[in-house]
Protein backbone atom coordinates (compact mmCIF):
# COMPACT_ATOMS: atom_id res chain seq x y z
CA UNK A 1 0.00 0.00 0.00
CA UNK A 2 1.11 3.45 -0.87
CA UNK A 3 1.35 6.41 1.55
CA UNK A 4 -1.41 8.35 -0.54
CA UNK A 5 -3.94 5.26 -0.52
CA UNK A 6 -3.53 4.81 3.60
CA UNK A 7 -4.04 8.23 3.91
CA UNK A 8 -6.85 8.77 2.31
CA UNK A 9 -8.55 5.69 4.36
CA UNK A 10 -6.77 6.64 7.80
CA UNK A 11 -9.95 8.75 8.66
CA UNK A 12 -12.53 6.02 7.54
CA UNK A 13 -10.31 3.47 9.35
CA UNK A 14 -10.51 5.01 12.60
CA UNK A 15 -14.17 5.55 12.25
CA UNK A 16 -14.15 1.96 11.86
CA UNK A 17 -15.59 2.43 8.22
CA UNK A 18 -13.50 0.35 6.35
CA UNK A 19 -13.56 -3.43 4.98
CA UNK A 20 -11.60 -5.91 6.23
CA UNK A 21 -9.73 -6.40 3.99
CA UNK A 22 -8.69 -2.89 3.74
CA UNK A 23 -8.14 -2.48 7.95
CA UNK A 24 -5.38 -5.44 7.50
CA UNK A 25 -3.57 -3.68 4.62
CA UNK A 26 -4.00 -0.36 6.65
CA UNK A 27 -2.17 -1.78 9.75
CA UNK A 28 0.28 -3.67 8.29
CA UNK A 29 1.01 -0.20 6.12
CA UNK A 30 1.14 1.74 9.74
CA UNK A 31 3.41 -0.72 11.20
CA UNK A 32 6.06 -0.01 8.26
CA UNK A 33 5.56 3.78 7.94
CA UNK A 34 6.46 6.30 10.21
CA UNK A 35 4.70 9.35 8.62
CA UNK A 36 1.88 7.96 7.97
CA UNK A 37 1.71 6.47 11.73
CA UNK A 38 2.30 9.84 12.73
CA UNK A 39 -0.67 10.89 11.03
CA UNK A 40 -3.09 8.23 12.56
CA UNK A 41 -1.50 9.00 15.84
CA UNK A 42 -2.95 12.57 15.12
CA UNK A 43 -6.09 11.72 14.41
CA UNK A 44 -6.36 9.56 17.42
CA UNK A 45 -5.59 12.39 19.32
CA UNK A 46 -8.18 14.34 17.83
CA UNK A 47 -10.76 11.54 18.70
CA UNK A 48 -9.10 11.67 22.29
CA UNK A 49 -9.42 15.35 22.84
CA UNK A 50 -13.06 15.21 21.18
CA UNK A 51 -13.93 12.40 23.82
CA UNK A 52 -13.30 15.07 26.50
CA UNK A 53 -15.45 17.61 25.07
CA UNK A 54 -18.14 18.20 27.51
CA UNK A 55 -21.29 20.73 26.64
CA UNK A 56 -22.20 20.40 30.42
CA UNK A 57 -25.86 20.04 29.37
CA UNK A 58 -28.18 19.30 31.89
CA UNK A 59 -32.00 18.76 31.17
CA UNK A 60 -34.37 20.43 33.45
CA UNK A 61 -37.06 18.22 35.19
CA UNK A 62 -39.45 20.23 33.45
CA UNK A 63 -38.42 19.15 30.28
CA UNK A 64 -40.63 15.91 30.55
CA UNK A 65 -43.78 18.04 31.98
CA UNK A 66 -43.73 19.77 28.91
CA UNK A 67 -43.52 17.22 26.46
CA UNK A 68 -46.04 15.36 28.94
CA UNK A 69 -49.02 18.31 28.92
CA UNK A 70 -48.53 18.69 24.97
CA UNK A 71 -48.64 15.14 24.22
CA UNK A 72 -51.37 14.64 26.38
CA UNK A 73 -53.37 17.03 24.69
CA UNK A 74 -52.99 15.35 21.84
CA UNK A 75 -54.29 11.83 21.13
CA UNK A 76 -51.92 8.92 20.99
CA UNK A 77 -50.71 7.76 16.75
CA UNK A 78 -52.91 4.70 17.50
CA UNK A 79 -55.81 6.98 18.79
CA UNK A 80 -55.97 8.89 16.28
CA UNK A 81 -56.03 6.31 13.95
CA UNK A 82 -58.94 4.58 15.46
CA UNK A 83 -60.89 7.57 15.84
CA UNK A 84 -60.02 7.99 12.06
CA UNK A 85 -61.71 4.52 11.74
CA UNK A 86 -64.41 5.16 13.85
CA UNK A 87 -65.28 7.90 11.95
CA UNK A 88 -65.05 6.14 8.65
CA UNK A 89 -66.78 3.56 10.03
CA UNK A 90 -69.76 5.98 10.80
CA UNK A 91 -69.39 7.36 7.05
CA UNK A 92 -69.89 4.06 6.42
CA UNK A 93 -72.37 3.06 8.30
CA UNK A 94 -74.27 6.14 6.47
CA UNK A 95 -73.22 5.64 3.12
CA UNK A 96 -74.07 2.13 2.82
CA UNK A 97 -78.30 3.10 3.20
CA UNK A 98 -77.70 5.84 1.31
CA UNK A 99 -76.39 4.35 -1.64
CA UNK A 100 -79.36 1.35 -1.00
CA UNK A 101 -82.28 4.07 -0.69
CA UNK A 102 -80.70 5.49 -3.80
CA UNK A 103 -80.14 2.46 -5.56
CA UNK A 104 -83.83 0.97 -4.34
CA UNK A 105 -85.31 3.91 -5.31
CA UNK A 106 -84.29 3.45 -8.63
CA UNK A 107 -85.20 -0.06 -8.99
CA UNK A 108 -88.65 0.73 -7.39
CA UNK A 109 -89.10 3.49 -10.51
CA UNK A 110 -88.18 0.58 -13.05
CA UNK A 111 -89.99 -1.47 -11.35
CA UNK A 112 -93.70 0.20 -11.54
CA UNK A 113 -92.57 0.87 -15.36
CA UNK A 114 -92.28 -2.23 -15.89
CA UNK A 115 -95.38 -2.89 -14.05
CA UNK A 116 -97.28 -0.39 -15.74
CA UNK A 117 -95.98 -1.70 -18.91
CA UNK A 118 -97.17 -4.89 -18.20
CA UNK A 119 -100.58 -4.51 -17.03
CA UNK A 120 -100.42 -2.26 -20.34
CA UNK A 121 -99.76 -4.90 -22.10
CA UNK A 122 -102.08 -7.53 -20.78
CA UNK A 123 -105.30 -5.06 -21.04
CA UNK A 124 -103.81 -4.51 -24.98
CA UNK A 125 -103.23 -8.07 -26.00
CA UNK A 126 -103.69 -7.66 -29.69
CA UNK A 127 -100.82 -4.63 -29.31
CA UNK A 128 -98.52 -6.93 -26.90
CA UNK A 129 -98.26 -9.30 -30.23
CA UNK A 130 -97.58 -6.69 -32.23
CA UNK A 131 -94.90 -5.49 -30.21
CA UNK A 132 -93.95 -8.92 -29.43
CA UNK A 133 -89.88 -7.41 -28.64
CA UNK A 134 -91.83 -6.05 -25.39
CA UNK A 135 -92.76 -9.29 -23.90
CA UNK A 136 -88.96 -10.09 -23.37
CA UNK A 137 -89.61 -8.57 -20.50
CA UNK A 138 -91.76 -10.37 -18.14
CA UNK A 139 -92.49 -10.17 -14.52
CA UNK A 140 -90.87 -13.63 -13.66
CA UNK A 141 -87.88 -12.73 -14.97
CA UNK A 142 -87.22 -9.45 -13.78
CA UNK A 143 -83.08 -10.03 -12.35
CA UNK A 144 -83.17 -6.84 -10.89
CA UNK A 145 -85.28 -7.76 -7.75
CA UNK A 146 -82.29 -9.50 -5.89
CA UNK A 147 -80.01 -6.62 -6.02
CA UNK A 148 -83.14 -3.73 -5.00
CA UNK A 149 -82.01 -4.59 -1.08
CA UNK A 150 -78.98 -3.74 -1.98
CA UNK A 151 -77.06 -6.04 1.06
CA UNK A 152 -74.75 -7.55 -1.00
CA UNK A 153 -72.93 -4.61 -1.41
CA UNK A 154 -69.99 -4.74 1.28
CA UNK A 155 -69.76 -1.76 4.01
CA UNK A 156 -67.12 0.46 2.35
CA UNK A 157 -64.69 1.28 5.25
CA UNK A 158 -64.61 -2.16 6.54
CA UNK A 159 -61.31 -3.15 5.42
CA UNK A 160 -59.75 0.38 6.63
CA UNK A 161 -60.97 -0.79 9.46
CA UNK A 162 -59.33 -3.66 10.62
CA UNK A 163 -56.22 -2.63 7.78
CA UNK A 164 -53.80 -0.62 10.10
CA UNK A 165 -53.69 -3.02 13.39
CA UNK A 166 -52.28 -5.45 10.67
CA UNK A 167 -50.02 -3.50 9.58
CA UNK A 168 -48.77 -2.30 13.07
CA UNK A 169 -48.19 -5.91 14.25
CA UNK A 170 -46.77 -6.86 11.19
CA UNK A 171 -44.12 -4.38 11.58
CA UNK A 172 -43.40 -5.37 14.96
CA UNK A 173 -43.12 -9.17 13.66
CA UNK A 174 -40.61 -8.80 11.41
CA UNK A 175 -38.68 -7.26 13.14
CA UNK A 176 -38.31 -9.62 15.87
CA UNK A 177 -36.86 -12.33 14.45
CA UNK A 178 -34.78 -10.36 12.19
CA UNK A 179 -32.03 -9.45 14.25
CA UNK A 180 -32.77 -11.80 17.35
CA UNK A 181 -29.06 -10.96 18.49
CA UNK A 182 -29.88 -6.65 18.70
CA UNK A 183 -29.30 -4.85 21.62
CA UNK A 184 -31.37 -1.82 22.18
CA UNK A 185 -30.25 0.66 19.83
CA UNK A 186 -27.31 2.39 21.36
CA UNK A 187 -27.79 6.44 21.83
CA UNK A 188 -24.22 6.69 21.28
CA UNK A 189 -21.66 7.42 23.92
CA UNK A 190 -21.98 10.72 25.84
CA UNK A 191 -18.71 12.05 26.15
CA UNK A 192 -18.30 13.85 29.66
CA UNK A 193 -14.78 14.70 30.89
CA UNK A 194 -15.44 13.74 34.68
CA UNK A 195 -13.19 11.50 35.64
CA UNK A 196 -14.49 7.77 35.92
CA UNK A 197 -14.44 6.29 39.55
CA UNK A 198 -13.18 2.89 40.17
CA UNK A 199 -16.73 1.39 39.55
CA UNK A 200 -17.28 2.60 35.87
CA UNK A 201 -13.99 1.34 34.94
CA UNK A 202 -14.50 -2.21 36.72
CA UNK A 203 -18.36 -1.86 35.18
CA UNK A 204 -16.48 -0.97 31.99
CA UNK A 205 -13.44 -4.24 31.86
CA UNK A 206 -16.69 -6.67 32.92
CA UNK A 207 -18.59 -5.74 29.60
CA UNK A 208 -15.40 -5.73 27.70
CA UNK A 209 -15.14 -9.55 29.09
CA UNK A 210 -18.28 -10.39 28.71
CA UNK A 211 -17.95 -8.99 24.91
CA UNK A 212 -14.80 -11.31 24.29
CA UNK A 213 -16.48 -14.38 25.92
CA UNK A 214 -19.18 -14.08 23.77
CA UNK A 215 -16.89 -13.30 20.55
CA UNK A 216 -14.58 -16.10 22.02
CA UNK A 217 -17.87 -18.42 21.68
CA UNK A 218 -18.63 -17.48 17.93
CA UNK A 219 -18.75 -20.27 15.72
CA UNK A 220 -15.78 -19.49 13.00
CA UNK A 221 -14.38 -23.45 12.33
CA UNK A 222 -15.79 -23.52 9.05
CA UNK A 223 -15.20 -21.00 6.27
CA UNK A 224 -18.85 -19.43 6.22
CA UNK A 225 -19.08 -15.76 7.24
CA UNK A 226 -20.27 -14.91 10.83
CA UNK A 227 -22.75 -12.23 11.61
CA UNK A 228 -20.54 -9.73 14.23
CA UNK A 229 -22.56 -6.68 13.81
CA UNK A 230 -23.50 -7.23 17.74
CA UNK A 231 -19.91 -7.20 18.57
CA UNK A 232 -18.61 -4.84 16.41
CA UNK A 233 -21.42 -2.25 17.93
CA UNK A 234 -20.80 -2.97 21.54
CA UNK A 235 -16.68 -2.47 20.62
CA UNK A 236 -17.21 0.56 19.34
CA UNK A 237 -18.79 1.62 22.17
CA UNK A 238 -16.61 0.05 24.10
CA UNK A 239 -13.36 1.53 22.50
CA UNK A 240 -14.80 4.93 22.95
CA UNK A 241 -15.38 4.54 26.60
CA UNK A 242 -11.69 2.77 26.65
CA UNK A 243 -9.94 5.85 25.23
CA UNK A 244 -11.09 8.14 27.42
CA UNK A 245 -10.86 5.84 30.74
CA UNK A 246 -7.37 4.84 29.28
CA UNK A 247 -6.41 8.89 29.47
CA UNK A 248 -8.25 9.28 32.42
CA UNK A 249 -6.02 6.66 34.49
CA UNK A 250 -3.27 7.75 32.63
CA UNK A 251 -3.76 11.34 33.93
CA UNK A 252 -4.50 10.42 37.37
CA UNK A 253 -1.41 8.12 37.72
CA UNK A 254 -3.97 4.90 37.94
CA UNK A 255 -0.69 2.68 35.99
CA UNK A 256 -2.24 -0.55 36.47
CA UNK A 257 -5.59 0.39 35.21
CA UNK A 258 -4.16 2.06 32.41
CA UNK A 259 -2.27 -1.03 31.53
CA UNK A 260 -5.28 -3.17 31.53
CA UNK A 261 -6.79 -0.73 29.51
CA UNK A 262 -4.03 -0.32 27.08
CA UNK A 263 -3.72 -4.24 26.69
CA UNK A 264 -7.70 -4.30 25.85
CA UNK A 265 -8.11 -1.29 22.80
CA UNK A 266 -6.13 -3.85 20.26
CA UNK A 267 -9.04 -6.17 20.34
CA UNK A 268 -11.41 -3.35 20.91
CA UNK A 269 -10.31 -1.86 17.69
CA UNK A 270 -10.43 -5.08 15.91
CA UNK A 271 -13.83 -6.41 16.53
CA UNK A 272 -14.66 -2.52 15.61
CA UNK A 273 -13.10 -2.77 12.28
CA UNK A 274 -14.58 -6.24 11.06
CA UNK A 275 -17.41 -5.89 8.68
CA UNK A 276 -20.39 -7.21 9.91
CA UNK A 277 -20.21 -10.24 8.31
CA UNK A 278 -16.68 -11.43 9.00
CA UNK A 279 -14.84 -13.87 7.16
CA UNK A 280 -14.05 -17.04 10.08
CA UNK A 281 -10.19 -16.64 9.41
CA UNK A 282 -10.10 -13.32 10.40
CA UNK A 283 -12.72 -14.19 13.75
CA UNK A 284 -10.15 -17.05 14.24
CA UNK A 285 -7.53 -14.62 14.03
CA UNK A 286 -8.59 -12.53 16.77
CA UNK A 287 -10.01 -15.40 19.02
CA UNK A 288 -6.16 -16.91 18.68
CA UNK A 289 -5.24 -13.96 20.08
CA UNK A 290 -7.81 -13.54 22.90
CA UNK A 291 -6.75 -17.30 24.03
CA UNK A 292 -2.92 -16.59 23.72
CA UNK A 293 -2.72 -13.17 25.31
CA UNK A 294 -5.43 -14.09 28.22
CA UNK A 295 -6.89 -10.81 27.97
CA UNK A 296 -10.09 -12.14 29.29
CA UNK A 297 -8.48 -13.80 32.49
CA UNK A 298 -6.11 -10.49 32.76
CA UNK A 299 -9.77 -8.78 32.44
CA UNK A 300 -11.29 -10.79 35.67
CA UNK A 301 -8.20 -10.77 37.83
CA UNK A 302 -9.38 -6.67 37.60
CA UNK B 1 -38.76 -6.40 27.75
CA UNK B 2 -37.82 -2.42 27.31
CA UNK B 3 -35.69 -2.75 23.84
CA UNK B 4 -36.76 0.10 21.65
CA UNK B 5 -38.86 -1.61 19.33
CA UNK B 6 -40.86 -3.04 22.53
CA UNK B 7 -40.83 0.75 23.24
CA UNK B 8 -42.04 2.23 20.36
CA UNK B 9 -44.84 -0.48 19.95
CA UNK B 10 -46.33 0.24 23.86
CA UNK B 11 -45.90 3.90 23.26
CA UNK B 12 -48.18 3.61 19.73
CA UNK B 13 -50.70 2.11 21.78
CA UNK B 14 -50.80 5.33 24.09
CA UNK B 15 -48.69 4.02 27.03
CA UNK B 16 -46.95 7.46 28.37
CA UNK B 17 -44.37 5.68 30.33
CA UNK B 18 -43.54 3.70 27.54
CA UNK B 19 -42.61 7.00 26.09
CA UNK B 20 -40.94 8.62 28.70
CA UNK B 21 -39.12 5.78 28.66
CA UNK B 22 -37.71 6.88 25.20
CA UNK B 23 -37.39 9.94 26.20
CA UNK B 24 -35.18 9.27 29.19
CA UNK B 25 -33.04 7.06 27.22
CA UNK B 26 -32.10 9.44 24.09
CA UNK B 27 -33.13 13.03 25.72
CA UNK B 28 -29.34 13.57 26.48
CA UNK B 29 -27.85 12.54 22.82
CA UNK B 30 -30.81 14.30 20.89
CA UNK B 31 -30.19 17.78 23.00
CA UNK B 32 -26.60 17.20 22.93
CA UNK B 33 -26.68 16.93 19.14
CA UNK B 34 -29.50 20.14 18.97
CA UNK B 35 -26.61 22.22 21.01
CA UNK B 36 -24.15 21.40 18.66
CA UNK B 37 -26.40 23.23 15.84
CA UNK B 38 -27.65 25.77 17.79
CA UNK B 39 -24.94 26.92 20.48
CA UNK B 40 -27.83 27.97 23.00
CA UNK B 41 -28.58 25.66 25.83
CA UNK B 42 -32.10 27.13 26.68
CA UNK B 43 -32.62 26.90 22.90
CA UNK B 44 -31.57 23.47 22.88
CA UNK B 45 -33.54 22.28 25.37
CA UNK B 46 -36.51 24.11 23.98
CA UNK B 47 -35.97 22.25 20.47
CA UNK B 48 -35.02 19.43 22.50
CA UNK B 49 -39.06 18.71 23.44
CA UNK B 50 -40.29 19.85 20.51
CA UNK B 51 -38.33 17.36 18.60
CA UNK B 52 -39.89 14.78 21.20
CA UNK B 53 -43.61 15.77 20.58
CA UNK B 54 -42.86 15.48 16.41
CA UNK B 55 -41.77 12.25 17.40
CA UNK B 56 -44.63 10.82 19.98
CA UNK B 57 -46.68 12.72 16.76
CA UNK B 58 -45.18 10.55 13.39
CA UNK B 59 -44.53 7.24 15.92
CA UNK B 60 -46.30 5.45 13.41
CA UNK B 61 -44.50 6.63 10.63
CA UNK B 62 -41.58 4.65 12.33
CA UNK B 63 -40.44 1.98 10.27
CA UNK B 64 -39.03 -1.08 11.44
CA UNK B 65 -36.03 -1.29 10.07
CA UNK B 66 -35.14 2.49 11.29
CA UNK B 67 -33.19 2.47 14.28
CA UNK B 68 -34.83 4.76 16.25
CA UNK B 69 -32.15 6.77 17.25
CA UNK B 70 -31.49 7.78 13.75
CA UNK B 71 -35.26 8.25 13.37
CA UNK B 72 -34.92 10.84 16.35
CA UNK B 73 -31.81 12.37 15.28
CA UNK B 74 -33.20 12.79 11.92
CA UNK B 75 -36.12 15.09 12.82
CA UNK B 76 -34.28 16.77 15.59
CA UNK B 77 -32.11 17.52 12.11
CA UNK B 78 -35.54 19.00 10.99
CA UNK B 79 -36.34 21.38 14.45
CA UNK B 80 -32.65 22.53 14.66
CA UNK B 81 -32.67 23.70 10.85
CA UNK B 82 -36.03 25.16 10.87
CA UNK B 83 -34.87 27.07 14.10
CA UNK B 84 -31.79 27.98 12.62
CA UNK B 85 -33.92 29.20 9.53
CA UNK B 86 -36.14 31.46 11.59
CA UNK B 87 -33.13 33.21 13.30
CA UNK B 88 -31.64 34.25 10.04
CA UNK B 89 -35.00 35.72 8.91
CA UNK B 90 -34.88 37.31 11.98
CA UNK B 91 -31.84 39.17 11.13
CA UNK B 92 -30.67 37.33 14.58
CA UNK B 93 -26.74 36.87 15.12
CA UNK B 94 -26.27 33.53 15.92
CA UNK B 95 -24.09 33.46 19.07
CA UNK B 96 -22.42 31.42 21.29
CA UNK B 97 -24.53 31.71 24.23
CA UNK B 98 -21.65 31.77 26.90
CA UNK B 99 -20.59 35.28 26.61
CA UNK B 100 -17.31 35.30 28.51
CA UNK B 101 -15.24 33.30 26.20
CA UNK B 102 -11.93 33.39 26.92
CA UNK B 103 -9.52 34.32 24.53
CA UNK B 104 -6.51 31.66 24.21
CA UNK B 105 -5.23 32.56 21.15
CA UNK B 106 -2.74 34.38 22.75
CA UNK B 107 -1.60 31.88 24.80
CA UNK B 108 -0.08 29.40 22.43
CA UNK B 109 0.26 25.76 22.29
CA UNK B 110 -0.78 24.27 25.15
CA UNK B 111 -0.44 20.16 25.94
CA UNK B 112 -4.26 18.43 25.83
CA UNK B 113 -3.66 17.10 29.35
CA UNK B 114 -2.66 20.58 30.36
CA UNK B 115 -6.04 22.03 29.00
CA UNK B 116 -8.69 23.30 31.28
CA UNK B 117 -11.89 21.33 30.87
CA UNK B 118 -13.57 24.60 30.60
CA UNK B 119 -11.50 26.21 27.73
CA UNK B 120 -11.30 22.61 25.74
CA UNK B 121 -14.99 23.04 25.75
CA UNK B 122 -15.15 26.24 24.93
CA UNK B 123 -12.60 26.05 22.05
CA UNK B 124 -14.27 23.20 21.09
CA UNK B 125 -17.51 24.67 20.79
CA UNK B 126 -16.40 27.24 18.97
CA UNK B 127 -14.57 26.05 16.30
CA UNK B 128 -18.30 24.05 15.86
CA UNK B 129 -19.68 27.30 15.30
CA UNK B 130 -17.77 28.31 12.94
CA UNK B 131 -18.38 24.84 10.71
CA UNK B 132 -20.78 25.75 7.92
CA UNK B 133 -24.55 23.56 8.90
CA UNK B 134 -23.77 20.55 6.51
CA UNK B 135 -20.54 20.07 8.10
CA UNK B 136 -21.35 20.59 11.38
CA UNK B 137 -24.44 17.66 10.70
CA UNK B 138 -21.87 15.46 9.61
CA UNK B 139 -19.22 16.02 12.08
CA UNK B 140 -21.03 16.01 14.99
CA UNK B 141 -22.88 12.67 13.84
CA UNK B 142 -20.02 10.80 13.37
CA UNK B 143 -17.55 12.11 15.73
CA UNK B 144 -19.80 12.95 18.66
CA UNK B 145 -22.77 10.57 17.95
CA UNK B 146 -21.05 8.06 17.00
CA UNK B 147 -23.20 7.13 13.55
CA UNK B 148 -22.43 4.89 11.08
CA UNK B 149 -21.96 7.07 7.54
CA UNK B 150 -25.27 4.55 6.46
CA UNK B 151 -26.67 6.48 9.71
CA UNK B 152 -25.49 9.82 9.04
CA UNK B 153 -27.02 9.30 4.81
CA UNK B 154 -30.00 8.25 6.45
CA UNK B 155 -30.77 11.22 8.86
CA UNK B 156 -29.06 13.97 6.37
CA UNK B 157 -30.17 12.42 3.27
CA UNK B 158 -27.11 13.29 2.11
CA UNK B 159 -24.92 10.76 -0.26
CA UNK B 160 -22.12 9.11 1.31
CA UNK B 161 -19.44 10.67 -1.04
CA UNK B 162 -21.11 13.87 0.17
CA UNK B 163 -20.48 13.21 3.22
CA UNK B 164 -17.27 11.66 3.50
CA UNK B 165 -15.93 15.06 1.84
CA UNK B 166 -17.90 17.52 4.16
CA UNK B 167 -16.49 15.06 7.19
CA UNK B 168 -12.83 15.59 5.70
CA UNK B 169 -13.11 18.63 5.59
CA UNK B 170 -14.40 19.54 8.72
CA UNK B 171 -12.08 17.20 10.65
CA UNK B 172 -9.56 20.09 8.55
CA UNK B 173 -11.18 22.90 9.54
CA UNK B 174 -11.33 21.74 13.25
CA UNK B 175 -7.90 20.88 12.99
CA UNK B 176 -6.84 24.08 12.12
CA UNK B 177 -9.20 26.23 14.41
CA UNK B 178 -8.73 23.59 17.73
CA UNK B 179 -4.83 22.78 16.78
CA UNK B 180 -3.77 26.54 17.87
CA UNK B 181 -4.61 25.64 20.92
CA UNK B 182 -3.65 21.94 21.33
CA UNK B 183 -0.58 19.81 20.67
CA UNK B 184 -0.96 16.68 21.17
Amino acid sequence: MKCVDCVNLLEAYVDGEVDERESERVRKHLMTCLSCETEFEALTAESELYARYDRELQISPAAWSGISARIAAEPSAIESRERRNVRGWFAGLFAVPRLGFAFSGAMAVLLAVVAVGYLYLRTQPEKRLLVAGVGNVRPGSLPITGTVDGPAIPPREVTNVDHPPTDQTGVKKANEPRNPRRIPDDPGVLFTDASYSDGDTASHLDQAQKLLVSFRSLPADDDDDVDVSYEKTESRRLLNENVVMRRDAEATGKFPTKSVLGSLEPFLIDIANLPDKAPASDIRQIKDRVQRTEIVAELRSY
Amino acid sequence: MNSSADLVSRACRGDQEAFRLIFERYSRPVMSFIYDQVSDRELAEELMQETFVRAFRSLNTLRSETKLSTWLFGIAKNVARESLRARIRQNQHVDLDDQQVLDLSDRGPVPVSQLLNKELNEVVQRALALLDEDKRLVFTLKVFQQCSYEEIAEITGFSIPKLKTDLHRARTEMRQRVGQYVRA
